[in-house]
């Protein structure tokens, strides 16, 4: 599988703000790959410059190889499915899906083999005929699907596709576009803000915010070894903890000095002041004094499998998020013990341009 | 006891809004001259219409000015729209906001104006120049139609047409026209009653000798109106509120068929 579209730093502004602050990615053919961050991180913006709809101001965008930096959108062979489907109201589903056959000049015949398959394809067999008013969110976002793949594009783009469908639909329709995506064969690139979605479907997760690539990685890799804490704050619940190293690789960590694996060698000489994620499936339950740090069970949340509870540590007044399939009562006194394995050290950002991590190509 | 009291209400109302077009209606078909004695029925002044040459000039030029201004105020109005979508918020609410102006100016100052603007520029005043007044004073209501429908959304369908391959050209006659259709053809509707409705500009703009409906009726009021104007209202009545009737029925078919799809 070769690489299909790479992006050379690109910038990009609007008016005075700086939108995207250099750019690079590399999305290889047949991948799923997802752009996650909060709004207005320069995730819409990337998609809309793959997508043709703006220049960036410095840059290159390739295709296939081929510089399409200065392609027009209506030239471009990828579509995309947008954010409010931007289903065209006076038409209906065949006429909507037909939309991109007929401006290539398809013989009728063949149109409607292709609307026909689009359709099946997105399990509204049938649907030609409906008015775009008559359908559900849901089968509208299928038609939004429909309407993008029927002829066929190398790379289709989603714009927050699930956005506006409910819970329930929403974990349905990330697997039919895992599966849509399968019997396809073609590149997807997903933008989204929902760290879920993001873990589920992608082959890989790109992290933004501020208009800079954070991490990027396949979705296990940005959970368990998130490279700063926004990105481990942002994908999935998290303990931050201010850290220091106060020897080789020995790190203070709220109060007590712990054991950890990373040293000089990666990047943590003594005396560093770092960042340390835990992640609160990873913290167990020991008994009072048996463990690393002790503490007293403040609040207590039943949330489905597990409770969550926030525990007050004794040593240097931190609260800790925990989660555990076990019950423990508020006020109780724990010990608390994390594998070494489980602590995730990193570099405390110093400032914007230096939280940005340069990906190489 | 309620309820007749209200349909009381009502038909004292509707008298009050109709009776006066009802007599005139019925003056229309009367014999004598009289405004006021009925001497039988008779479809003479009908005939005195028909073969007043004056009358029948005034009907052409309301009607054909009425058209003309209302399409060339139509396409400007609508090219304005677009060239306006195109600028940043700030520029384009400025220019909506001048584009009110004219719309809340009184019409006896855009008349005396346009007069004064054509005497300064030398224009004998006439057809041309009662049209051109037309148009200019139709284009902000076309603006204030069309413009709602160019949304973020129409913006949106453009670009998602433009994605799926189309040139700006086709994207343009198959997507964005059809979206504001409505709001064009509302323009051109309320342009055309604009122009058929003034008086004041037209009074003002049109040359000796040139006359609508409107100016004609005033003129005639000073030496005593004859009942062929009566005759002309009542065709325009009835025209206006047969189109009405045919509007609300296709109207209310379309619902229905709607309906009948959904469910």
């Amino acid at each position: 599988m070769g690489e299909l579209i790479r992006l050379e730093g690109i910038v990009k502004s609007f008016d005075d703000t700086m939108v995207l602050n250099g750019i690079n990615l590399s999305v290889r053919e047949n991948q799923f790959v997802t752009l996650l961050g909060p709004s207005g991180c320069g995730k819409t913006t990337t998609l809309r410059i793959i997508a043709g709809f703006e220049k960036p101001d410095e840059g290159r965008v390739y295709f296939d190889g081929k510089d399409i930096t200065d392609m027009p959108a209506n030239e471009r062979p990828v579509n995309t499915v947008f954010q409010n489907y931007a289903l065209f109201p006076h038409m209906n589903v065949g006429e909507n899906i037909a939309f991109s056959l007929r401006v290539r000049n398809k013989s009728e015949d063949e149109i409607r083999e292709r609307v026909k398959a689009a359709l099946k394809l997105v399990n509204l067999k049938g649907f030609e005929k409906r008015r775009i008013d008559q359908l559900s969110g849901g089968q509208q976002q299928r038609i939004a699907m429909a309407r993008a793949i029927v002829n066929e594009p190398r790379v289709l783009l989603l714009d927050e596709p699930l956005g506006a469908l409910d819970l329930k639909l929403r974990q349905e329709m990330e697997y039919e576009l895992v599966r849509l995506k399968n019997e396809l064969g073609i590149t997807f690139i997903y933008i989204t803000h929902d760290q879920e979605e993001a873990l589920t479907m992608s082959d890989k997760v790109v992290v933004m915010n501020e208009g800079y690539i954070q991490q990027e990685g396949s979705p296990q890799e940005i959970y368990d070894e998130p490279v700063n804490a926004f990105v481990a704050d942002f994908i999935g619940d998290s303990n931050i903890l201010s850290g220091q190293m106060v020897d080789e690789k020995i790190v203070k960590i709220d109060g007590v000095e712990y054991p950890c694996i990373d040293g000089t060698e990666e990047g943590f000489p003594p005396r560093r002041r770092v960042d340390v994620v835990i992640r609160p499936e990873d913290i167990d339950i020991v008994p009072y004094g048996k463990g690393l740090w002790n503490g007293t069970i403040i609040s207590k949340l039943f949330i489905g499998v597990h409770y969550e509870m926030l525990v007050q540590s004794e040593h240097g007044k931190v609260e800790w998020l925990l989660q555990n399939y076990d019950q423990h009562d508020v006020g109780e006194k724990i010990g608390m013990y994390v594998d070494p394995e489980n602590i995730q050290i990193m570099q405390k950002p110093k400032s914007d341009a230096e939280s940005a991590i340069e990906i190489d190509i | 006891m309620k309820k007749t009291l209200g349909r009381i209400y009502i038909l004292i109302i509707m008298l009050f809004l109709y009776l006066p077009i009802l007599t005139l209606i019925v003056l229309s078909f009367n014999e004598a001259k009289s405004m006021s004695v009925w001497t039988g029925f008779s479809l003479h002044w009908y005939a005195e219409l028909f073969q007043s040459r004056l009358m029948m000039g005034a009907i052409v030029n309301t009607f054909s000015i009425a058209i003309l201004a209302a399409l060339i105020a139509t396409i400007v109005g609508t090219m304005a729209v677009l060239g306006m979508a195109a600028m940043r918020p700030r520029t384009e609410n400025v220019l909506l906001g001048i584009n009110n102006i004219p719309m809340l100016n009184a019409d006896i100052v855009t008349g005396i104006a346009l007069m004064l603007f054509f005497l300064m520029v030398g224009a004998p005043r006439g057809y041309t120049t009662v049209l051109f007044s037309h148009t200019v004073f139709c284009i902000p209501y076309v603006i204030l139609s069309v413009r709602p429908r160019m949304n973020k959304n129409t913006n949106r369908l453009f670009e998602a047409a433009l994605d799926l391959g189309a040139s700006e050209r086709y994207a343009f006659r198959k997507i964005v026209l059809p979206e504001l259709w409505p709001g064009i053809t509302s323009g051109f509707l309320l342009s055309f009653t604009m122009s058929v409705d003034d008086f004041i500009i037209t009074y003002f703009t049109r040359g000796a000798g040139i006359n609508t409906i409107s100016t004609l009726i005033y003129s005639e009021v000073k030496i005593g109106i004859r009942p062929s104007l009566f005759a002309l209202s009542t065709i325009i009545f009835i025209t206006a509120l047969l189109v009405l009737i045919i509007v609300n029925i296709r109207q209310d078919r379309h619902n229905k068929h709607n309906m009948a799809e959904v469910y």
